[in-house]
């Protein structure tokens, strides 16, 4: 027994070396599909547990993602409202009104009559005809203000404000501020989610692997006994983790999408109530790659662990 | 081929399977390992596959000493050794054909060259017709020829048996030890473990003698004087 034969017992030279290398891996990948298709029950459940734990921060992803569009609607159909001193007449408010629609930040003004003002408040209000009714209108002139988009709100208020006639302003930004904050927070708060799901993906899988390896415990000592390497043990175990992770993360998806079909119509009801028109956005494509590759990945780095370390019990060290 | 050097071997929990065991088996030798159950005989042939690493002393195979071999360089020597097991140690839910192939399968080997050899390694030992059975439909014989194929279909310098005839009936027995005689005159180096001393006595070969974890004797095949009584 030379040692150049022993050597190349461990390594085959070249291209036979790389046909033997791809066929073990045949084995492993056939081997491994062969192992979840052998225990459907069990392993369907646990792409379910998967699929579960990824649809919770992916579906408040989206969630976030669509108020996100809404909020940019939103922020577009802001207006300032000045409402002007009660002696100001008409005459005075409507050259105010043109002045105004002169300035570049600001796209149009419109003026609003102390008469249309009550006759507004009272079909709001359901009062009927309260302009009848009451002789004195307690109402000043309003110009409500539409600024064009780049406009800087706070500093055109400022400006808006020093005008001599205008008595107040209204601009109800703050609520949109901290829609913005809390937009952040969630933002911040799906990071963290996904990290933790992402490990809980790693641990389901681990857990799943680490049962597969119990019921194969006998076949695994069987292939170390006849010369299986630390590899070729590992892989088909490696290629499982990688199907659960993979189908968890594609069931995660189906689950998103279906949900999305389930919400549309009554979404297309409460936008048609407020007279927009506002569809529901899937996840784009870099979200789904993200969802279904990833998970793949946790999946392999949980079964992984789990291989890793009871291959070290069947080896003596 | 093989060399044990003051090799003892203590399992944790204080238990001295082997203590200072001292042999050597040349290359081409057939020996019997003997003794009553628990005299050590399957540590002994343990420690050569390297299920276990010895405490002390050293196992030297085809000149490496195998206990300070790498985890990594372990599979490549079990490639090299054959093992036959009393239990037979098949799958169970794998046919006959993919248990005798795994050796092979293990190894990289193209599935026309895996198919060849392992219905000429069936054929051997008798099983050709059954190799789309499950293991539990034949009988302990039968199991154990597939343990037998499976151990040879790599071609290995060495082939270790434990108790191989454990579950046999006589006739099938002395079958099996002369299959075991024609595989070692094609150069094979054997190492059978067996207490069936009626058997090992008929065929004359060498005997070692383990007795409560010690080699208490080392019996020469008896060649010389018998050595027409193992071609019967």
């Amino acid at each position: 027994m030379s040692s150049a034969r022993r050597g190349g017992q461990e390594q085959l030279p070249g291209a036979a070396g790389l046909r033997a290398w791809a066929r073990r891996h045949a084995f492993s990948f056939l081997s491994s599909l062969g192992s979840l298709t052998r225990q459907p029950i069990a392993s369907s459940m646990t792409v379910i547990v998967l699929a579960v734990a990824l649809t919770l921060p992916t579906a408040l992803y989206v969630t976030l993602d669509n108020v996100e569009r809404i909020s940019q609607n939103w922020e577009r159909l802001d207006t300032i409202s000045a409402f002007l001193s009660e002696d100001v007449g008409e005459s005075e408010a409507m050259r105010l009104a043109s002045r105004l629609s002169n300035w570049s930040e600001i796209a149009s003004v419109d003026p609003i009559s102390p008469k249309t003002g009550l006759a507004e408040l009272s079909g709001q209000l359901d009062l009927g005809d309260l302009g009848d009714r009451i002789e004195d209108n307690p109402l000043p002139w309003v110009l409500e203000i539409y600024p064009t988009s780049g406009a800087d709100m706070a500093v055109l208020v400022h400006r808006v404000e020093r005008e001599s006639e205008i008595e107040m302003t209204v601009v109800d930004l703050q609520w949109l501020e901290r829609l913005d904050a809390i937009l952040e927070v969630i933002n911040q708060l799906i990071v963290l989610l996904a990290l933790l799901f992402a490990i809980g993906v790693a641990f389901i899988t681990a857990n799943t692997i680490r049962m597969d390896i119990q019921n194969r415990r006998e076949e695994i000592e069987v292939m170390a006994l006849v010369g299986a390497t630390a590899g070729f043990v590992r892989r088909p175990f490696l290629y499982s983790g990688l199907w659960y992770g993979l189908l968890g993360g594609a069931l995660a998806w189906l689950l998103i999408r279906t949900g999305l079909i389930v919400l549309s119509a009554p979404i297309a009801r409460l936008s048609g109530s407020y007279q927009t028109e506002f569809q529901l956005h899937a996840p784009g494509p870099e979200v789904t790659a993200i969802l279904i590759l990833g998970s793949g990945l946790f999946g392999i780095i949980g079964s992984w662990l789990v291989v890793s370390q009871h291959l070290r019990r069947i080896n003596p060290g | 081929m093989i060399r044990f050097e003051h090799v003892a071997k203590r399992y944790p929990g204080g238990i001295q399977a082997l203590s200072d065991v001292n042999f050597s088996l040349e290359k081409g030798e057939l020996a019997f390992l003997t003794g009553h159950s628990g005299a050590g005989k399957s540590t002994l042939l343990r420690l050569i596959a390297l299920l276990e690493r010895p405490s002390r002393g050293q196992v030297v195979f085809d000149g490496r000493n195998v206990g300070k071999l790498a985890r990594r360089h372990i599979p490549y020597l079990r490639r090299r050794v054959g093992v036959i097991f009393q239990d037979y140690r098949l799958l169970n839910d794998k046919r006959v054909f993919d248990n005798v192939a795994l050796p092979l399968v293990i190894a990289g080997l193209s599935y026309s060259e895996i198919k060849r050899r392992v219905r000429a390694a069936l054929d051997k030992v008798g099983l050709l017709e059954k190799e789309r059975m499950y293991p539990p439909m034949l009988s302990g014989g039968e199991q154990q020829r597939v343990g037998i194929a499976r151990a040879i279909i790599g071609k290995p310098p060495l082939i270790l048996a434990d108790e191989p005839t454990g579950n046999l009936d006589p006739d099938m027995s002395a079958e099996l030890m002369n299959y075991f005689l024609q595989l070692n005159e094609l150069g094979v180096t054997m190492l059978i473990a067996s207490h069936d001393l009626d058997l090992i006595r008929q065929l004359g070969r060498r005997v070692l003698v383990l007795k409560a974890g010690e080699m208490v004797d080392d019996l020469p095949a008896r060649s010389a004087l018998t050595g027409d009584d193992t071609h019967v």
